[in-house]
């Protein structure tokens, strides 16, 4: 299973170029396209409405809208019940007022993305190609960057809960043994990594995380990169290309859209100004502005140049 | 009564690696759930996910938080110097 990542300057034509893609590759393989962007077109790409969830568009084409919102409220749900499960007894702190924090805070929104995906790359079985189309670079950038950034987090926060159950255990090795029969009437704190529930949680989650990473980093995962030819898009899109090396993510593929024959020579430039900036070599299309296609706005994922080529690999 | 004596000079000799502990557990929580009480937060899902096991270390938080305008002289008392 291949999984591609649009992305790109906001307005550069993402998600058109990736429903395009999408709509080549379903002539020979099965395709999944998901759209992440809080500001979703897909459905108007496509002309359906996706707001009940996925749709089967062509029998080898299916399309999804990611309700980021709605997956940040099902994620804190959950995350309330193992904390109810866990605290029944526990009134005093007031932890409900804790979580109506939570709930405006940006990280979570971020992290509903990368679940969002996660959950895309490991459930879904049934397609050759799963496309996603993100939202504008710096979210996109900084989603990507998650996993990665949390591993570093998760290795410091170790490290001290390490330090924390080895000063446990020699407390309890000072301390007399017990006699027979007697209790203690503080509780019994866990100094065995393996049975505290913290570093088990935090191993589970970094092996969760180190997976993902793997997964991303890997060579069936790539990025396409959609830029149009100006100065703007092109400044962003080095910055993007510069992000994307530093979290070691492959570059597949470079779409130059909205070529005229005016910008030509402007494109070309833009062009090779990115592939110096690339340490990678990708190979490159050439989209043109199509007028006609746009003003129609029908079949706006059928365009004649051939995307489709460049990402089998 | 010598048993007892033996229990007391354990107490002490622990009182201090308690208390390493106790600061290491309050910087644990203070690193994870530093949004709550008005820090820059790590990533917010970090602390939600670990939050359920939390409790102690919440409880030493608030402690923490309440004995601060006093902090000589908790310091002072664990020490115990008079």
């Amino acid at each position: 299973m291949k999984i591609l990542f649009f992305t790109g300057k906001g307005g550069v034509g993402k998600s058109t170029m990736a429903a395009s893609a999408a709509w080549q590759l379903a002539r020979k393989y099965r395709v999944l396209i998901v759209s992440l962007d809080p500001a979703h077109n897909l459905g108007d790409i496509f002309d359906v409405t996706l707001k009940r969830g996925r749709k089967r568009f062509t029998n080898t084409l299916s399309l999804e809208e990611v309700d980021l919102k709605k997956m940040a409220r099902a994620y804190l749900t959950r995350e309330t019940k193992v904390l109810t499960d866990t605290y029944k007894y526990l009134q005093a702190l007031n932890l409900d007022h804790y979580f109506s924090v939570l709930k405006y805070s940006p990280g979570i929104e971020e992290y509903a993305l990368l679940t969002s995906i996660e959950k895309t790359i490991r459930g879904e079985k049934d397609f050759d190609y799963i496309i996603f189309d993100t939202p504008p670079t710096g979210l996109t950038i900084r989603f990507l960057a998650l996993p990665q950034v949390t591993i570093t987090w998760i290795d410091r926060l170790m490290a001290i809960r390490r330090q924390i159950l080895e000063k446990r255990y020699t407390i309890q090795k000072i301390r007399r043994p017990l006699k027979e029969g007697e209790t203690l009437n503080e509780i019994q704190l866990k100094f065995d990594e393996n049975e505290d529930d913290i570093m088990q949680r935090l191993k589970t989650l970094h092996a969760n995380y180190r997976q993902l990473t793997a997964i991303l980093q890997g060579k069936d995962c790539g990025v396409v990169l959609v830029f149009n030819p100006d100065l703007l898009s092109l400044r962003e899109s080095e910055r993007l290309i510069e992000g994307l090396h530093d979290l070691k993510l492959p570059l597949r593929l470079l779409i130059q859209n909205k070529v005229t024959e005016e910008n030509r020579k402007n494109a070309e430039q833009v062009l090779s100004s990115l592939r110096a900036s690339a340490k990678t070599p990708a190979p490159a299309s050439y989209v043109a502005l199509n007028k006609a296609l746009a003003v129609s706005g029908s079949c706006l994922y059928d365009i004649p140049e051939d995307l489709g080529a460049n990402l089998e690999y | 009564m010598l048993y007892d004596m033996g229990t007391a000079q354990r107490e002490s000799l622990v009182s201090l690696t308690c208390l390493e502990v106790q600061e290491l557990e309050n910087i644990f929580a203070l690193l994870l759930m530093g949004s709550f009480v008005g820090l820059p937060a790590p990533p917010t899902f970090l602390s939600v996910e670990l939050l359920p096991f939390m409790e102690k270390e919440l409880r030493i938080l608030n402690q923490r938080a309440e004995d601060s305008h006093d902090m000589l002289a908790e310091i002072m008392g664990n020490l115990g110097i008079d």
